[in-house]
């Protein structure tokens, strides 16, 4: 099912509250971006992904929480954080 | 004879000739206004070239007008006698489809008034003018085949007149390697990707359809699979619809069909596109499910399945052993391998791109070019790594739905030096994977901008790579 942009920020926010275990009023959102991504993982794969080498409009989310800075990357079909602790994760 | 009565007969000679010359001049210019304009109703290839200037060769040299089907029973000597009686000759017998005869008009009567009068006839299942290709050239002197698709004008990548800033030129010559062949439905190119649109109206002509002298693919886990066009590595189904719309835009670079007068062209105006469905609606997949896809292929084509290439518009930085072990299957059974290099705007020398980095005799590397000849900004490339380049940005072509989308990426051009490949095959099918990839590679445009970036250090070139310059 497609996702709308608000619906990908609230998505990260929640992910970034999980993580840290910490609430949702804790975390400030930095920025919000279109951006363009390298390929359909987002310039974000996870192990063994394969991905499409078409430039993929979304945006990149980045959030703050705990003195910690998170970049999110979105499209209507995915959210992913990116090199987060040295890794990229599909939430 | 008074010398004036002499004197008026000379002149009137010399009227009648010169009335005689001015009619032949004006059938002259009619038959090339006629070969200018051709559209023959109702046939599956309703080609339009509207070009005045241009000379009909052929029909100068007396080609065939019209093709009449008669019906079953009608002999050979009745054939005869209609043909005579109409002024006519039966310049060849199609001996593929019986009582199909090419048949050639000495009253240089317009094409379509011929086929009527043989339709009228009790004996004639069907008459329609001949199709014709029509030629015109260049000013280099080359000759050009120009499609009739809607949106051929904004596909730059096949011939690049200058349009929306673009270069002139700066393309993969499409126009004249068309003067030597459009494809060959007898040529499969499998597209790994994300699945095709199979029923696109741009596609469904070209998609493949399993012969059924063709056994359905039988796998040792999942068992039968009625792989009718292709097969699904995702579902493991044999239904390779495509969810995304990136492996559908690589189908009608592959293969759109030509000449139909709607959307865009492919290079192949006529080839068999195999989709293969491994990566999902958001457009990414697994090594296994890209290996089960391969090895598809790869039993397909011993089941007697004339794939000869494979499509790659994806890659990971990860390196697989077991993906190019089936990679390296695939050369064993003679088809290449067509990847893109990526789009980090990086060196895959030092930074590789698999499976683009594979050092593999069937494999090919391909880096994109925007519509001024440049590697275009995200475009990985390396000249150890990286063999050749293709237009790859702002590349229109079809999507889900019925629709046409401009794209970006080492995808896009991908499937252009994929089906550059497809064409040549159809010129010339008994080539090995080695001869077919080292006609590629060296059928390139050197450009400036490539020098040191890629191997050949050229975009390629299809007119060059089908011997048409």
């Amino acid at each position: 099912m497609a996702m709308s942009k608000e619906e990908a920020i609230e998505k990260a926010r929640l992910d970034v509250a999980r993580r840290l275990d910490i609430g949702e009023s804790d975390i400030k959102t930095l920025s919000v971006k279109d951006a363009e991504f390298p390929d359909m993982a987002l310039g974000a794969p996870v192990s063994d992904d394969m991905s499409g080498q078409m430039i993929t409009p979304g945006w990149r989310i980045t959030l703050e929480a705990d003195g910690q800075t998170f970049e999110y990357r979105a499209n209507r079909h995915q959210l992913r954080l990116w090199n987060y602790k040295g890794g990229n994760y599909l939430i | 004879m008074s010398r004036n009565k002499f004197v008026l007969q000379v002149a009137l000679a010399v009227f009648l000739v010169l009335i005689a010359a001015l009619a032949g001049q004006l059938r002259k210019v009619q038959r090339e206004w006629r070969s200018a304009v051709r559209i023959m109703p109702g046939s599956p290839e309703p080609y339009v070239v509207f070009d005045p200037n241009q000379v009909d060769e052929t029909r100068e040299n007396g080609a065939p007008e019209v093709l009449v089907k008669f019906r079953p029973g009608v002999s050979a000597n009745t054939i005869n006698e209609i043909t005579a009686r109409l002024n006519d000759r039966v310049e060849d017998e199609i001996e593929s489809v019986p009582g199909l005869a090419a048949v050639d008009d000495l009253d240089n009567v317009e094409a379509e008034s011929i086929a009527a009068e043989y339709r009228a006839l009790p004996e004639v299942e069907y008459a329609e003018p001949s199709y014709e290709i029509s030629l015109s050239h260049d000013g280099g002197g080359f000759k050009h085949l120009h499609p009739n698709d809607a949106r051929f004008s904004e596909q730059w990548a096949l011939a690049n007149d200058g349009q929306n800033g673009g270069k002139p030129g700066a393309d993969v010559a499409a126009l004249r390697a068309w003067a030597t062949t459009t494809g060959d439905d007898d040529i499969i190119v499998a597209v790994l990707d994300s699945g095709v649109d199979y029923n696109h109206s741009d596609l469904q002509h070209n998609i493949w359809v399993r012969d059924e002298n063709v056994k359905q693919y039988e796998d040792s886990e999942l068992g039968s699979i009625e792989d009718v066009h292709g097969y699904n590595a995702v579902d493991n189904t044999g239904d390779p619809m495509d969810e995304n719309g990136h492996g559908t835009h690589c189908a009608g670079i592959v293969g759109a069909e030509g000449g139909n007068e709607i959307g865009i062209s492919g290079v192949n105006w006529k080839v068999k596109i195999m989709p293969l469905k491994f990566m999902n609606a958001s457009g990414f997949g697994t090594s296994k499910s890209a290996i089960e896809a391969i090895n598809y292929v790869i039993d397909r084509k011993r089941a007697g399945v004339n794939v000869r290439i494979i499509s790659a518009s994806w890659g990971t930085k990860l390196r697989s052993r077991a993906l190019e072990d089936v990679i390296r299957k695939a050369y064993e059974e003679g088809i290449l391998f067509v990847a893109a290099s990526g789009n980090d705007s990086l060196s895959t020398d030092l930074l590789p791109q698999y499976p683009a980095s594979y050092n593999l005799g069937n494999l090919i590397s391909v880096a994109a070019l925007n519509r001024q000849d440049e590697l275009a900004s995200f475009s990985n490339y390396g000249v150890k790594s990286v063999h050749i380049a293709a237009p790859g940005a702002n590349i229109l072509s079809t999507w889900l739905g019925n629709e046409y989308e401009e794209h970006s990426g080492t995808s896009m051009a991908t499937p252009m030096v994929s089906d550059i490949a497809a064409l040549v095959l159809s010129k010339r099918p008994t080539l090995s994977v080695e001869e077919l990839r080292s006609i590629l590679l060296n059928s390139v445009d050197k450009l400036p901008s490539l020098n040191g970036k890629v191997a050949t250090g050229g975009r390629i070139n299809a007119a060059k790579a089908v011997g048409a310059e």
